[in-house]
């Protein structure tokens, strides 16, 4: 039976997404089971219209610039590509928290890129965890 | 295996990863990896100082043979058996 990893996804920064995704691909290369549960900021980040134009970052704001460039500088796929790779290579489930999809005027798993499954409630997310190998919260 | 071994070694799959940073080598040794057959050997090129550790440790728990690293001029191979 797959280990499982369940992450509790608040950030909606590029930072701590792009973080998220190599977590991602290191799950991705041990076959876990991964279930990700977008909370509050992380759903404004995982709408269509905010994913790829997003780039706030949520630490060392000061040296975004540098921190930016660095990312294109040592070609580091963009968090989307990387939440995409993880889900071509292992059992990836994203869940759009709903009162955080609301929150952002997210009603509909519509509103949200391709990467999204459903909408779930916090319940979900504490069944989930419960039976977890790793639990994190981003 | 030495490393004299493992620069003469038979290798059925090479793996160029040095363009990428972690976790880059790693998803592209996962994904070569079903390339070959059980009993052949891979190479995976890295300039990720990461990988170095990274692929041994990946090669346990998938239950694949580590068989050791030669460094090359910016970067290095690391060799295992499937």
């Amino acid at each position: 039976m797959a280990k499982k990893l369940t992450l509790a996804l608040f950030s909606g920064s590029v930072d701590k997404l792009t973080a998220a995704g190599v977590i991602l691909g290191g799950a991705a290369a041990e076959d876990m089971d991964v279930e990700i549960f977008v909370l509050l900021q992380a759903a404004f980040a995982f709408k269509k219209e905010n994913a790829m134009v997003n780039s706030r970052v949520a630490e060392i704001v000061d040296k975004k610039d540098e921190f930016l460039a660095s990312l294109d500088r040592l070609k580091t796929p963009h968090w989307t590509e990387a939440f995409k790779t993880a889900k071509e290579m292992t059992n990836v489930k994203i869940h759009i928290c709903g009162f955080a999809g609301k929150v952002w005027h997210g009603e509909k798993l519509d509103d949200f890129i391709d990467l999204a499954d459903d909408i779930c409630g916090i319940g979900e997310y504490m069944t989930s965890a419960e039976s977890a190998d790793i639990n994190l919260f981003i | 295996m030495t490393q004299e071994e493992l620069v003469a070694i038979d290798v059925n799959k090479s793996v160029d990863a040095r363009g990428t940073s972690c976790p880059g080598p790693l998803l592209a040794a996962k994904k070569a990896i079903g390339q070959i057959d059980k009993g052949q050997v891979m190479e995976v090129l890295s300039a990720d100082e990461g990988t170095k550790r990274d692929i041994p440790k990946w090669c346990n728990k998938k239950g694949f043979e580590y068989l050791g690293t030669v460094e090359e001029s910016g970067y290095f191979k690391i060799f295992l058996r499937k």
